[in-house]
């Protein structure tokens, strides 16, 4: 079925208005709105009413920026009270691994004593060791999950 | 990626206040226009615009440079007026993502609408306006983004995280929905 003058140049003023045209149907649709009264009319009724959507003369509640300014302030003070500082977590972290290194050979002679006494297999004493010390790692990493958890729950 | 938004991010995720309120006083307007023909309701736009600063505030580690901050800002915003006609079932906008679901649209109460029209000041521009609310939200929310808020359709599908093409189409039918819906048929 054939489109008519008339069809195309509406459909390509839509178009303009929702993605743009190519050079060339920009320039056909030019010449048919300067020659057909009817489409030039219809065209530029539409382009007044989404002129009058983009005028929306709306007034903001006068207060309405200051008291979100101020609730957002409270919250920001509330959330860093209530949340341990990162540089807290990474002394605690850092201090956690020092220890760890140097009290590694003292919690090696430890897990030997305990596998003379009990005969438990080596493997288990070794994993009982690494697990010793990922433990902090562990907690660590559950800290951190935890708070990202409660800030995107927020 | 620009500069400023680069420096906007690394802002947001240390929830400086200072660029919040700058923030707050820039954008007032746009985001307050956007919730308030959205929802239809001059009650419920204002608690939303408090509470998609909040957000901004604790999600702003979340906010990627590489998109506009308007963008980001949009879509919070549109994320908590689902949430909230979710749990009031005011207005079908769980439809936003379903244009073809079978559920019918019911459109915002008259209270809304006069408490829209007190906002409204020039005569002839209300009819628009009102027409506006009266068609499915989700060719309103794309009508909004494109006409009012002038994004890019790139911005558009981000805002709603749905494809081009959707947008495009959901365009085309807004344009004839809105102009059907105004009083006397079309424009």
């Amino acid at each position: 079925m054939n489109e008519t003058p008339h069809a195309r140049a509406r459909k390509l003023f839509e178009q303009s208005l929702v993605e743009g045209l190519p050079p060339a149907e920009q320039k056909w649709l030019d010449a048919h709105l300067r020659e057909c009264t009817e489409c030039a009319f219809a065209t530029a009724t539409t382009r007044e009413l989404l002129s009058a959507l983009r005028s929306v003369p709306v007034t903001v509640p006068g207060d309405l920026a200051a008291r979100t300014q101020l609730k957002v302030r409270l919250r920001s003070q509330q959330t860093a009270e209530a949340s341990p500082s990162s540089t807290l977590l990474w002394i605690i972290t850092a201090a956690s691994w020092l220890l760890g290194i140097f009290s590694a050979p003292l919690v090696w002679r430890g897990f030997a004593w305990l596998g003379e006494r009990t005969n438990l297999p080596k493997p288990v004493l070794e994993l009982g060791f690494v697990l010793w010390w990922a433990v902090p790692a562990l907690i660590a990493l559950a800290v951190v999950l935890h708070q990202r958890a409660v800030g995107s729950r927020a | 990626m620009t500069d400023d938004t680069q420096l906007l991010a690394v802002a947001l995720r240390r929830r400086d206040p200072d660029v919040l309120d700058r923030l707050i006083e820039r954008y007032q307007h746009r985001l307050y226009r956007y919730l308030l023909f959205l929802t239809g309701n001059a009650a419920l736009a204002d608690d939303l615009f408090q509470e998609t600063w909040v957000r901004v505030l604790e999600r702003g580690h979340q906010y990627n440079p590489k998109n506009k901050f308007e963008s980001w800002l949009f879509t919070i915003a549109r994320n908590l007026v689902i949430d909230v006609s979710r749990r009031k079932r005011i207005a079908s906008l769980e439809e936003i993502g379903d244009p073809h679901s079978e559920q019918s649209y019911d459109p915002p109460d008259d209270r809304a609408q006069s408490a829209l029209q007190m906002l409204v000041t020039r005569e002839n521009e209300k009819a628009v306006q009102l027409s506006l609310l009266k068609i499915a939200p989700y060719y309103r929310e794309v009508l909004l983004l494109r006409f009012q808020e002038e994004l890019p359709l790139e911005e558009i599908a981000a805002v709603l995280a749905t494809p081009i093409s959707t947008v495009k189409s959901r365009l085309y039918r807004g344009l004839e929905a809105l102009k059907s819906a105004l009083p006397g048929g079309a424009a």
